[in-house]
């Protein structure tokens, strides 16, 4: 009998447990077709499904950005958007969750290719099944192959060799590259741009890896290396910076290491206003959440779509000169 | 019984002695048993009685002395050889895996097989079968063989621990202290098979520190103290009294005798009022 | 009846049904309920089963292995490398990543029999030291941590027929895994070997008393849960055409997750694989049917937690059942 009441309470359990995270998921729950036209013009849009699954961490507040976009977009627009991504930098689990909403048939896919060749069978699929696919952020180098209609981002070994040329120009001489997500590719192409370009400068440098996932860590393995007589930080991103920029805080190494960043955060650009960091690098992601849903909403309803090709959204250099004003957007999630 | 004394004795071990470093576990222990007799090994706790055990079921190796299977001197260097040689010891709470079936625990490490090749495989049919049987001739009763072990009490677990040995051919049965975690009725059945076990001509070594039982069930009594045996005393030469007293240290322990006494008293007109 | 409920695969069981309902309401207009959508979920679970069915042997025996994952990801690279740099067949890379994969888990099954240490302890180390290994000697050899192009490899259509085609629309994969979950099904309950498991984990020491060879049981049990990562790591291998350092990471827990909810208990001695294939097939369900049902993924953990807690609870209360003398 007993057994009876435990089966019963792990069924009511799941249950509630998965009720609560349906009505917190409510702004993003696929409408049915409606037949009235009577609460807004753009009502036929709300039809219109697309899905979005980028590699992004929640913990990343890069892709928090990105995400304010995507919905920014949808409510603008009134358009339903999903927006998934893996719990770790995991590609299989990446690959199934393209593979789910393919099974779902929305009218377009959005997402970050940052291994092809994992991600590749699950893209070909969405092709194949008639779905217009554009990628962000990563995969700017292989999308064409894999039927993706167009590119939204930045192009990852020139934004790289662009950052190591503004270290040669202040100085530097011995360069270390911060990847704290290994198995990116997109992340190796940046490390790759940036040593050639010191390279070509006259230096030398090397790649430090880390986990993004354990901030303390990381600190301790960008103190262990500037002993070194490291001259000059790359980051690769805001859970890069961080722990980069505690790790010149504590062992004295501000102003006399060069620190750079790609993305910005609110400590990245204070870093910058005061002098701590020299530059960051920003390929604007906001835009490679929002584009795509603009894009693809147009695609659906008029068949209109920009020529092919990348879509750049950067890079562009955030610098003391003009940090002041990126701050205010900042604030607002939007860069 | 009478044809049985006249052979050499199942086991005996004379002046077994075994140290662990500077600490003396075993000075000098005697005893024997013979098919279908118990033979009861008493002592109080650091008497020795566990070292015993496992000279005799082949853990440890004596420092010095004598073992006899049968007449025939041996040395036992493992468990497995002790097996070997007919000698099954079942242990207090080490006997059975408690969240699987009778079946499965009676013949764990001794499976029956049928099939060929990689077809080879655990004939659970006629296990079922033999075990039945074989509680069926101890007269255990259980509703399903099925069942997990861990459901049974713990009298009818070591009952059938000891169907198992018997079942697997042991002629010498060692019985570490069977009745010690159990109630009085649990004890009485665990008592009860080891008498069926004696009647199909086990030897049975029972080692316990608990008089009473022993002198339910006992035929002869051996007592350790400090890792001596200080005596080895049929049923008809010893009151249950003496045996008492001389588990308790015998004359050594003069001021606690008066305490011994009162207990012994109490216990007699329990035993009295039980039957 | 009673039996039955003391099935250990029965709350499993429910819970497949419950949440296959739960979803089929929720998302079946979606496509939860497509082919296609069954398949997604069917072959995360199978993979997933795979690993499950070696683990719950395995923690049944009374260990853990922590290290599958970070095995996954080694024997992935192995292939991999073996077939991009050295340009072997991919049945030639295989055959070295099995060869590691069964040494790995000899090594861990000696280690834990041997020393007695814990085998949560000598396997979270083998996680360690596989995982930064994969990392120091891929970047050491390719200088980048993803190596792909294996569809080029010598083979690889042979290869892809037995581990990645599809049948029908589904993963083959999931042929491998009802295969696998018979087959060990069988060797738990119908083998001696299958006795000695359970002996090894219920209660070590009887068993050792009855001349059961625990710690062979044990280390043989380790190498089938190293090879049965190497197996998972095959399928990705050849369905991605190629691996990543990463792959696999947090695989272990999962399949531990999967083991217990279909009913084996964390402290060995009882469990079932039928009942750890349930567990993978509510994991794959669980992990899609998010994804249909619209909610964001960020909240398949929360369900995770909950199904854990209460699956741990239930079984509880089962060996609470079976251990309990009868009065």
């Amino acid at each position: 009998m007993r057994s009876h009441q435990s089966l019963r309470a792990l069924i009511g359990c799941v249950a509630v447990v998965l009720a609560a995270a349906c009505t917190k998921g409510e702004p993003s729950k696929p409408a049915g077709p409606s037949g009235t036209t009577a609460e807004a013009p753009s009502a036929p849009r709300k039809d219109v499904k697309i899905a979005v699954v980028t590699h992004g961490q929640a913990s990343d507040t890069f892709w928090s950005v990105v995400k304010n976009g995507v919905d920014n977009a949808a409510k603008d627009l009134g358009v339903t958007v999903t927006y998934n991504a893996p719990q770790t930098f995991d590609m299989v689990a990446m690959s199934r969750l393209i593979d789910a909403e393919v099974a779902k048939k929305p009218d377009g896919l959005v997402v970050s290719i940052p291994d092809a060749n994992a991600l590749s069978r699950s893209i070909k699929a969405a092709v194949e099944a008639g779905i217009p696919v554009i990628s962000i952020n990563s995969g700017g180098d292989v999308y064409k192959q894999l039927g993706v209609l167009l590119h939204v981002g930045q192009t990852e070994y020139e934004a790289g060799f662009g950052g190591g040329e503004k270290m040669a120009a202040a100085g530097v001489k011995n360069a270390l590259c911060v990847n704290h997500e290994v198995g990116n590719g997109s992340l190796d192409l940046r490390c790759k741009g940036f040593l050639d370009a010191v390279a070509k400068g006259g230096g030398t440098g090397k790649v430090l890896a880390v986990n993004a996932a354990d901030p303390t860590d990381s600190k301790q393995k960008v103190s262990a290396a500037m002993g070194e007589g490291i001259d000059g930080i790359m980051t690769l991103g805001p859970l890069g910076a961080g722990p980069a920029l505690a790790a010149l805080k504590e062992g004295g190494g501000l102003g006399k290491v060069k620190l750079g960043t790609f993305d910005l955060t609110p400590d990245v650009l204070a870093g910058i206003r005061d002098g701590a960091l020299e530059f960051a690098i920003d390929q604007q992601q906001y835009l490679q959440g929002y584009l795509p849903i603009v894009l693809l909403t147009q695609y659906k309803q008029y068949g209109v779509l920009p020529a092919g090709g990348i879509l750049p959204t950067g890079p562009g250099f955030v610098t003391k000169a003009n940090a002041a004003q990126v701050i205010e957007l900042s604030a607002k999630g939007i860069r | 019984m009478s044809e049985a004394v006249r052979e050499p004795p199942l086991l005996e071990v004379e002046g077994l002695a075994r140290s662990f470093g500077k600490v003396s576990a075993m000075e000098d222990v005697s005893m024997s048993v013979r098919a279908g007799e118990v033979m009861c090994v008493l002592g109080d706790n650091g008497a020795g009685k566990s070292t015993l055990i496992k000279t005799l079921s082949g853990v440890h190796l004596p420092d010095r002395g004598r073992m006899l299977i049968s007449g025939e001197e041996v040395r036992l260097k493992s468990p497995r050889e002790a097996r070997a040689r007919g000698i099954a010891t079942v242990y207090q709470d080490l006997a059975m895996v408690p969240m699987l079936s009778i079946v499965r625990n009676f013949f764990m490490g001794a499976e029956p097989m049928k099939g060929f090749g990689p077809f080879r495989r655990f004939d659970l049919a006629a296990a079922d079968a033999i075990v039945r049987a074989e509680l069926d001739k101890m007269g255990i009763h259980v509703r399903d063989t099925s069942e997990a072990v861990g459901t049974l009490s713990g009298g009818e677990r070591q009952s059938i621990a000891i169907a198992r040995a018997v079942y697997f051919g042991a002629r010498v049965l060692i019985l570490d202290e069977p009745t010690s975690a159990l109630g009085v009725k649990q004890a009485g059945i665990v008592l009860r098979y080891v008498a069926q076990a004696r009647a199909r001509g086990c030897g049975v070594i029972l080692v316990t520190h608990n008089p009473h039982h022993a002198w339910l069930i006992g035929d002869r009594f051996t007592i350790l103290n400090r890792g001596r045996s200080q005596g080895t005393f049929s049923k008809e030469q010893i009151t249950r009294e003496e045996l008492i007293q001389r588990m308790a240290g015998g004359r050594e322990l003069e001021e606690l005798t008066h305490e011994l006494g009162e207990l012994t008293r109490g216990d007699k007109r329990l035993a009295a009022s039980r039957e | 009846m009673r039996s039955l409920f003391n099935r250990p695969e029965l709350g499993a069981a429910c819970g497949v049904v419950a949440i296959w309902s739960f979803f089929s309401l929720y998302a079946g207009g979606s496509g939860f309920l497509s082919w296609a959508g069954s398949a997604t979920y069917l072959e995360i679970a199978s993979e997933l089963g795979i690993l499950a069915a070696a683990v719950s042997l395995l923690m049944i025996a009374g260990e853990f292995d922590l290290s599958v994952g970070s095995m996954i990801a080694a024997s992935g690279m192995t292939i991999s490398l073996f077939c991009e740099r050295l340009g072997w067949s991919i049945w030639g890379g295989i055959a070295v990543a099995m060869a590691l994969s069964l040494g790995v888990g000899f090594a861990n099954g000696l280690v834990v029999v041997r020393t007695r240490l814990p085998s949560f302890i000598v396997t979270l180390g083998s996680l360690f030291i596989l995982s930064g290994g994969t990392i120091g000697m891929t970047r050491l050899v390719t200088g980048r941590t993803q190596v792909g192009g294996l569809h080029q490899a010598l083979h690889y259509g042979s290869a892809e027929a037995i581990f990645a085609s599809r049948l029908g629309g589904f993963s083959v994969s999931v042929l491998w895994w009802m295969g696998i979950t018979v087959l060990a099904t069988w060797v738990l309950l119908r083998t001696r070997f299958g006795n000695w498991i359970f002996g090894a984990g219920g209660a070590p020491d009887a068993a050792r008393n009855l001349g059961v060879p625990v710690p062979k049981v044990k280390i043989a049990l380790f190498m089938t849960t190293s090879f049965c990562a190497c197996l998972v790591a095959t399928f990705q291998a050849v369905k991605f055409t190629g691996a990543d350092v990463l792959r696999g990471t947090g695989k272990e827990l999962e399949a531990i997750l999967a083991a217990v909810l279909g009913g084996t208990l964390l402290t060995g001695g009882h469990g079932s694989v039928v009942g750890a294939a349930f567990g993978a097939l509510i994991f794959g369900m669980v992990q899609q049917g998010i994804v249909f049902a619209g909610v964001d993924s960020d909240w398949y953990k929360v369900f995770l937690g909950a199904m854990l807690i209460v699956a741990v609870l239930v079984n509880t209360y089962v060996r609470g059942r079976m251990v309990e003398a009868r009065r």
